[in-house]
């Protein structure tokens, strides 16, 4: 040990410590990604494409059969489903209408939701058991940018581009233990912020915190993005109340989330580049 | 100058065995999820190759798929795995030289050692952060350890063909 110390140690040492200090430099210091993370991501992502797609195909094969008897009974769930939500588009129909009618009436500005979208392809899905993200085959030569929001097209929020290269993207998921949202609770309008928490997240969960002490959760209320401060667009569906809790303290309660969306299945997302929202 | 070319020939062949076993884990390990985990390779390479190649090689390997794995896998930190490599790479050696001969119980113990310095720098980041739960740590590293050591032997196999060409060809 004393001559592995005296000849290579410290040359190695001072290696990682070089190495380590420029990698986190040139992270810091970039609003994307660092040149170095960049070029491997450039250089990797056509493998990453490659090995997504010949596991996806073998899978495809594998679950044909065995997805038959399920895709039938969930044709007949999506046909009550539909029935029932026809009902509940009439009453919508109504409902905006008299709304456009009161608003036109009070003099508010119309309400829109306009979103820029770009969609793209999930081809890697987490690399560690210690975060949950993905990575996708879009980056700065599509102007995607670092906190740009990620969702299914039924508008089901995925995360949110944590990292960006030239031709592809990170996304940290709703899950991941770095992701926190301001949320809404959609029954009530209680505000309080959407994290993911380590113990929950190889369950693919989330907790949702800092809630008002009077609030009163149900388990299956709508958890949506709340939009305050502008960075991320309002409404997108975080996911559902699963359990109400109390914290270690017993002073305050948190609520336990189930994402709508299902991460792992994941193979086509939207990302939002750009949003303007009136409510 | 002969030398020389032999070393080239060395690490030639391990990168290839690498990039081989990179191959493995992101085409195949990844979709394979034991116990809510899925088997996570790289600890397990630079502890194999430290075995049988020594501490300065060792620590040199690690350093270098730790820089490579700081680029490609998400982290807590930007130079996580560049850090923690090296030094597992340098015990693994040590524990090959000085406690146990190299062979697969040495492999084994060496990759088990490995992740437990990787796992306890992840928990000492989400410690300093206030986002982890000891439990919760200790649970997915002991079920990531269990569901990699299954993986060993592949890699075990593979280096130690590529260690005796190598000495061979020496």
């Amino acid at each position: 040990m004393k001559n592995f110390l005296k000849q290579h140690g410290l040359w190695v040492l001072f290696a990682a410590a070089v190495i380590a200090v420029a990698l986190a430099l040139l992270s810091f210091f970039s609003s994307t990604s660092s040149p170095l993370a960049n070029l491997a991501g450039i250089v990797t992502a056509p493998f990453r494409s490659g090995y997504t797609f010949v596991s996806d195909w073998v899978f495809d094969k594998q679950s044909y059969y065995k997805d038959y008897k399920a895709l039938e009974q969930e044709n007949k769930d999506l046909k009550n489903q539909i029935a029932d939500m026809e009902t509940q588009v009439r009453q919508a129909q109504a409902d905006s209408e008299e709304n456009v009618r009161l608003r036109q009436l009070l003099n508010l500005r119309e309400q829109r939701r306009d979103f820029n979208f770009e969609s793209a392809k999930v081809i890697e899905h987490s690399s560690s058991n210690w975060t949950s993200s993905l990575t996708l085959n879009k980056g700065t030569d599509c102007d995607i940018a670092v906190k740009d929001c990620v969702i299914t097209e039924s508008g089901y929020l995925v995360g949110v581009v944590s990292e960006v290269g030239l031709n592809w993207c990170t996304v940290l998921t709703v899950v991941d233990t770095d992701t926190s949202l301001g949320a809404r609770v959609f029954r009530t309008g209680d505000i309080g912020v959407a994290e993911g928490d380590f113990s929950l997240m190889g369950e693919s969960r989330l907790k949702l915190d800092y809630l008002p002490t009077q609030t009163n959760l149900l388990n299956g209320d709508l958890i949506v993005t709340s939009g305050l401060g502008g960075y991320y667009p309002s409404g997108l569906v975080i996911g559902s109340v699963d359990e109400v809790k109390m914290n270690d303290s017993g002073t305050t309660q948190y609520a336990v989330l189930t994402p709508k969306v299902s991460i792992d299945s994941l193979s086509e997302v939207f990302i939002i580049k750009s949003f303007d929202i009136v409510d | 100058m002969r030398s020389r070319n032999a070393a080239v020939a060395k690490w030639v062949f391990y990168g290839l065995g690498t990039a081989l076993l990179c191959l493995l884990q992101n085409f195949v390990l990844q979709r394979i999820v034991l116990l809510g985990v899925f088997p996570f390779l790289f600890p397990v390479l630079v502890a194999v190759f430290a075995v049988y190649e020594g501490p300065t090689a060792g620590a040199v390997y690690g350093l270098v798929l730790g820089v490579l794995c700081d680029l490609t896998i998400a982290a807590p930190i930007p130079c996580f795995y560049t850090l923690i490599f090296p030094l597992a790479g340098f015990l693994s050696a040590l524990l090959s030289q000085g406690w146990i001969s190299a062979g697969f119980f040495c492999c084994l113990t060496a990759s088990a050692l490995s992740f437990l310095l990787t796992d306890a720098f992840h928990a000492l980041i989400l410690a300093l952060t206030g986002k982890g739960n000891l439990t919760a740590i200790l649970l997915l590293t002991a079920r990531e350890t269990a569901v990699t050591l299954l993986f060993v032997l592949p890699v075990f196999l593979l280096f130690r063909s590529l260690f005796r060409r190598c000495r061979l060809g020496d």
